[in-house]
């Protein structure tokens, strides 16, 4: 396997780096996972692809896999209104809550796997190096276009519209057959 | 000094351990959240040691441990730097005025130096006691950086408690370097109507010789303007422009408000590289290490001012001026040392005077076809996009301009850090950076706003005027922006903030690089047009005052103003009684920081003073790479325990307030917490409507619906915002809220302060 270098050069941590990962495989370890938690940040209300914004990837997502969101930042609203009803937490609060293998957001069990989108690279990366060490009973996974070395899996850095490819690999896997 | 003013609280002069109880209760309500940016620890020669996921390094650290290491260091090295600070203002200025010299604030001001009354245990008199105050200090500081040492301290709770340490001296030291400046320099004594001043690129004027001053410390700048005004050349800006950056800056214009603020750090590169200073004095502190390089390929000489930073420039302070001032201006050195601020003073202008009318050629910003024909040895591999910290479009951008579009490069010129970071990445030498200037030439030269002087401390008058409301939560809040410009989405978003509040009649206090950025936002979210914040609001200590106190070192008064408050409406005396002072900030003042754009030790530090005394602090999401942050868990409710000191029961006051430090996605989610995080369990039930009825409305406003934690905040109906009531009444119902049985009355953490005990 080929190291990916991190889309922030600098951004290097230590030994343990994210596994380079595609859109199918993504999907399979969504299905697999028992107890997955998707955690949408502000960003993907300003990625947009031929004139319409991101949220739509992200609501099919957690649509198809029938996955409980998080909603960070100021993303609730219009999570809403685009038909999904997302809990509310910061970001930083809501890692702080994973570090706990006792927690969950909705007190059924602990969760497994941690879906991150949406989410500014540097404050992403900060929170995966705090799962990373401090939350070892759990895997996290970035969906964004950017290489997060602190993540278990990620995808490597990608053109828009490959990366736009994978998500549609995720939806597709996840839908029932 | 006066030591006998009060009588004297259990920790004078306190050691590394003399407040650690108050701090291991602050780490048990708020415990310390790590967010590693490097996996090893590489400073001895064991290592580097790999710490991944519990693994010790070879003296035995974990990677926990090692956060809370780094951070005290970073702590010292921020509080070490106010501290030489004002260790050399107050050298200088006790040769210059002598050691008698006053600490006097005129008569609405008794309480000079909170800090140094509550810390230090002393009541300045003199210039000289200030230096005994840096003395403390810097003892204390030695014993901070010696626990970081291999193999000495060892638990993570002991370096954080440290850090507080570390912060709380800040704090100290910023109060002693803005004293000494003051009253000497006669600076703004806490004169809310301290005049308006320019800040911006396009300020000056460019017939005249210019002499631009980076840095943090005024001392060489107020020479350079006194040494103008006694040789007939007027005041600045008459015949020669005087003009800053950063901090140094800020202190030049509360010197002379005739002296002009060009910006934030963000600001430094860009202005260097337009060629437009004659002369570049650096002093100390935020100076982009290039500054040097870039001067010479400008033909700007630059002279370094500090011991702390010397640039590897030839030291000429004894030489005569006449003979420095040859070789300047002959280029035959690209600048010179000179630690004698006089002769700086002298040297500055005449170079700035020699060199004006043949350094015209340098002062040009590319015009548009020379920005295409440079743009156009790129080779579209996005290298500078992946090296802008924060990930900016600048790639299609520089693509778009070598067909000629400039547009996609002037408006990443708004949000531009200044870093010059992506010309690192570019392999064919595009001047990526200054492409984005030279793009939006327009706006770099129409670039004009007003900000109020730094006026320094809040008046004892003020702190009887506001007292009782901001205790009992009648004026909602005391929102402090401070810090650098490191920010997430440019500098107007801090003006957004401090607009946010300001309308809502907050008390808003600024600072620093932050204080400039409000300066550049206009209310109708624009940054040229109508009047700016500054021109709008009061720059008095009163709810809807947005009040400039000064450079970084002011950052003091803000911590300052929550003592006062204890200790002039509240009668707490102050004298070596930090924990007590405290205890009275967490319980009472609804204050809450927010550093933005924070980005050096000295913001770590300076926070973390803030949060030893019991004031919240919010970063920008770039904060989470100080490595820690402090955060209470409200499903933990018994964590936030307090006692009423009244009765020696507990009582309840979950998340009041939730966190310590915080780092926010995006200026949204900070509006909705700062609102939060300015409640406090004293808040009378008048006093908690209001602050509840901003926090909902803000709350409903960003996120559409109410906060899913406001039961938490609602003690008993009466707390109930009539505005929302209706809605708040069916919530409530709806999450099977009861009544508080046990509201704090008069609420502490410390059990000796219960009466009787």
């Amino acid at each position: 396997m080929t190291a990916v270098v991190p889309w922030e050069t600098g951004n290097v941590f230590g030994p343990k780096t994210a596994v380079s990962i595609k859109g199918d495989a993504v999907g399979r370890l969504m299905k697999a996972a028992k107890r997955p938690l998707l955690v949408v940040g502000a960003k993907i209300l300003e990625e947009e692809v031929d004139g319409s914004s991101m949220l739509s990837y992200v609501v099919d997502l957690s649509n198809s896999g029938q996955i409980p969101v998080v909603a960070t930042a100021h993303t609730l609203k219009p999570l809403s209104n685009a038909g999904i009803q997302p809990a509310l937490m910061g970001l930083v609060e809501l890692t702080d809550r994973l570090r706990d293998s006792g927690w969950s957001l909705d007190g059924k069990g602990p969760h497994d796997l941690i879906i991150f989108a949406g989410i500014t690279y540097r404050l992403q990366s900060q929170m995966l190096s705090t799962l990373k060490h401090f939350a070892t009973h759990l895997k996290t996974v970035s969906l964004d276009r950017y290489y997060q070395p602190n993540a278990d899996f990620s995808f490597p850095n990608l053109e828009q519209n490959v990366w736009i490819e994978n998500l549609q690999k995720i939806i597709q896997a996840l839908k029932p057959q | 000094m006066e030591s006998d003013f009060e009588k004297l609280g259990p920790t004078p002069k306190p050691s590394l351990t003399s407040l650690r109880d108050w701090d291991m209760k602050l780490l048990s309500r708020y415990k310390p959240f790590y967010a590693p940016v490097c996996d090893q620890c590489c400073l001895c020669t064991y290592g580097k040691c790999d710490l991944t996921r519990g693994k010790k390094g070879a003296c035995g650290i974990q990677i926990h441990t090692q956060q809370a290491r780094t951070v005290l260091l970073a702590c010292t090295i921020g509080a070490a730097t106010h501290t030489a600070h004002a260790r050399h203002l107050v050298d200088h200025l006790i040769q210059k005025y002598g050691s008698d010299y006053p600490i006097a604030l005129g008569n609405e001001v008794n309480v000079e130096m909170p800090h140094a009354r509550t810390v230090v245990g002393i009541k300045p008199r003199t210039l000289a006691d200030l230096g005994y105050i840096c003395g403390y200090v810097e003892q204390q500081l030695t014993h901070c950086l010696s626990a970081v040492s291999t193999g000495q301290e060892a638990n993570y709770l002991d370096f954080e408690s440290k850090a507080f340490h570390a912060g709380m001296l800040d704090h100290v030291a910023m109060e002693a370097a803005d004293m000494a400046q003051i009253v000497t320099y006669n600076f703004p004594k806490g004169d809310a109507k301290a005049p308006l001043t320019h800040i911006g690129t396009g300020v000056l004027d460019l017939a005249k010789p210019v002499i631009l001053s980076i840095g943090h410390n005024v001392a060489d700048s107020v020479e350079i303007i006194d040494y103008m005004e006694k040789h007939n050349l007027g005041h600045p800006s008459e015949t020669v422009e005087v003009a800053g950056l950063c901090c140094t800056a800020q202190d030049m214009t509360r010197y002379h408000e005739q002296a002009k603020i060009i910006g934030p750090m963000s600001h430094e590169l860009r202005f260097i590289r337009s060629g437009i200073s004659d002369v570049l004095v650096i002093d100390e502190q935020c100076i982009n290490t290039g500054s040097l390089v870039e001067a010479q390929a400008v033909k700007t000489p630059v002279l370094a001012v500090s011991e702390k930073a010397c640039y590897g420039l030839p030291d000429l302070t004894e030489r005569k001026v006449e003979e420095t001032v040859e070789a300047l201006t002959t280029y035959r050195i690209p600048g010179a040392l000179v630690l004698d601020p006089e002769k700086v003073g002298a040297i500055a202008t005449l170079v700035a005077l020699k060199t004006a009318s043949t350094r015209q050629k340098y002062k040009v910003i590319p015009d548009s076809s020379t920005l295409s024909r440079l743009a156009a040895s790129c080779s579209e591999c996005g290298k500078c996009e992946r090296e802008c910290p924060i990930n900016l479009p600048i790639a299609e951008a520089v693509y778009a301009a070598k067909r000629g579009d400039l547009s996609k490069l002037s408006q990443i010129y708004d949000l531009c850090l200044g870093c010059a970071r992506c010309e690192n990445g570019c392999v064919h030498n595009v001047p990526v950076h200054s492409l984005i200037v030279g793009a939006a030439e327009n706006k770099f030269r129409a670039m004009k706003h007003m900000l109020r002087v730094g006026r320094g401390p809040i008046l004892d008058t003020e702190i009887r005027e506001v007292g009782a409301p901001i205790v009992f939560g009648e004026i909602p809040g005391v929102v402090a922006y401070v810090g650098c410009a490191n920010f997430p989405n440019g500098g107007l978003e801090v003006g957004k903030m401090a607009e946010t509040f300001l309308k809502r009649r907050y008390i808003v206090l600024t600072s620093g690089c932050s204080a400039m950025s409000i300066a550049e936002y206009q209310s109708d979210g624009g940054r040229c047009g109508g009047p700016g914040l500054y021109e709008e609001y009061p720059g008095s200590f009163e709810g809807g005052g947005l009040v400039n106190l000064g450079s970084c070192v002011a950052n003091a008064h803000i911590t300052g103003a929550c003592m006062k408050i204890a200790n002039i409406y509240a009668r707490r005396p102050l004298r070596g009684n930090f924990e007590e002072i405290a205890d009275y900030t967490l319980m009472r003042i609804g204050a809450c920081g927010i550093a933005w754009g924070a980005m050096s030790q000295k913001a770590a530090s300076i926070a973390t003073g803030c949060n030893r005394l019991g004031i919240p602090v919010i970063l920008g999401p770039q904060g989470s790479k100080y490595r820690r942050l402090f955060l209470g868990r409200r499903d933990d409710g018994k964590s936030f325990d307090v006692i009423d000191a009244r009765s020696g029961e507990k009582s309840s006051a979950v998340a009041q307030p939730e966190h310590l430090l915080y780092a926010a996605e995006t200026m949204e989610e900070a509006i909705v917490l700062t609102a939060k995080l300015c409640i406090r369990p004293n808040d009378t039930t008048k006093g908690r409507m209001i602050k509840l009825t901003h926090f909902v409305d803000l709350s409903k406003r960003i996120y559409g619906r109410l906060p899913d934690d406001l039961s938490l905040y609602v003690r008993t109906e009466a707390d109930i915002p009539i505005t929302f009531k209706d809605e708040i009444v069916d919530f409530l119902e709806d999450k099977d809220w009861r009544p508080s049985q046990t509201p704090s009355i008069d609420p502490t953490l410390l059990p000796r302060l219960v009466r009787g005990s």
